[in-house]
């Protein structure tokens, strides 16, 4: 691993301590990822704040969430993130064949929505092919979502996969040595 | 990190660290991430700075046409610097 975690016992700011704490009971991420980012405590708590936010809060489906969550992870080639599930979208029912589909070819997938399609597109364009996700692409998105909704969704998908992208290089030597 | 993670292997580490701390490498990671986040999606939402270079407020439009309403992306500046060589 490029930089290796904390020890649990390192970590003695409280605030910090709370925040890993809900990322443990909630599985996105578990201890590893705050672990490393608490060499920069600052860093870590307003980076982990806003994952819990983007991945938790708001008006959009968690469970949609942690599909698109998946499928990003899986676009930056980072194993960490795509290996973690989130338990409180588990317990509200979201189950692996759903996970898969949304990174497989969920256009003629029947178990998602219009929707939800239109959102797992916005996640796969957003880096794959971004100069598709134009004028056009946002109009359709309005027929399902509200502006705040589509903010709320387009904030998490670059937040997420912004720490996807920083957790595979940082990770990327464990595998190695794995 | 944004066009080439792969290449931020074993050797680029050692490098890395003749340089900075694992807390700086910790921060600069996290605010790479960050950018390559955020700044893909800043793109997609077509808005340009609210000032121009010499610190007028100027209307989106005009913005636009200050700051160029079709910036090149990474992978086209980097296309483009490599066939310049």
């Amino acid at each position: 691993m490029l930089v290796e975690p904390l020890k649990a016992e390192e970590i003695r700011d409280p605030e910090l301590n709370a925040l890993i704490a809900r990322c443990e009971v909630l599985g996105v991420p578990d201890a590893v990822f705050p672990r490393i980012l608490a060499r920069v405590p600052a860093y870590a708590k307003a980076l982990l704040r806003a994952l819990l936010v983007s991945h938790v809060e708001g008006s959009v489906d968690h469970r949609l969430k942690e599909v698109i969550r998946v499928q990003l992870a899986r676009t930056a080639g980072d194993p960490y993130f795509a290996g973690l599930r989130s338990a409180r979208a588990r317990q509200l029912g979201l189950n692996e064949e759903t996970i898969a589909a949304g990174s497989a070819r969920f256009e003629d997938d029947a178990r998602f929505t219009a929707a939800e399609k239109w959102a797992l597109r916005y996640a796969r364009g957003m880096y794959l092919n971004p100069e598709k996700v134009d004028a056009a692409f946002y109009a359709e998105g309005k027929r399902h979502y509200s502006e705040a909704q589509i903010m709320e969704l387009g904030a998490f998908i670059a937040f997420h996969y912004g720490m996807q992208v920083f957790m595979r290089v940082v990770g990327a030597h464990r595998q190695e040595g794995a | 990190m944004a066009l080439d993670p792969d290449r931020i292997d074993a050797e680029f580490d050692g490098a890395l660290r003749r340089h900075y701390s694992d807390e700086e490498i910790v921060e600069l990671g996290a605010f790479i991430g960050f950018n390559i986040g955020y700044h893909t999606f800043f793109g997609t939402l077509d808005f340009y700075p609210m000032s121009s270079p010499d610190g007028r407020l100027v209307s989106q439009e005009e913005s636009a046409r200050v700051y160029g309403a079709k910036p090149a992306s990474l992978e086209k500046t980097d296309a483009r610097r490599t066939a310049e060589g």
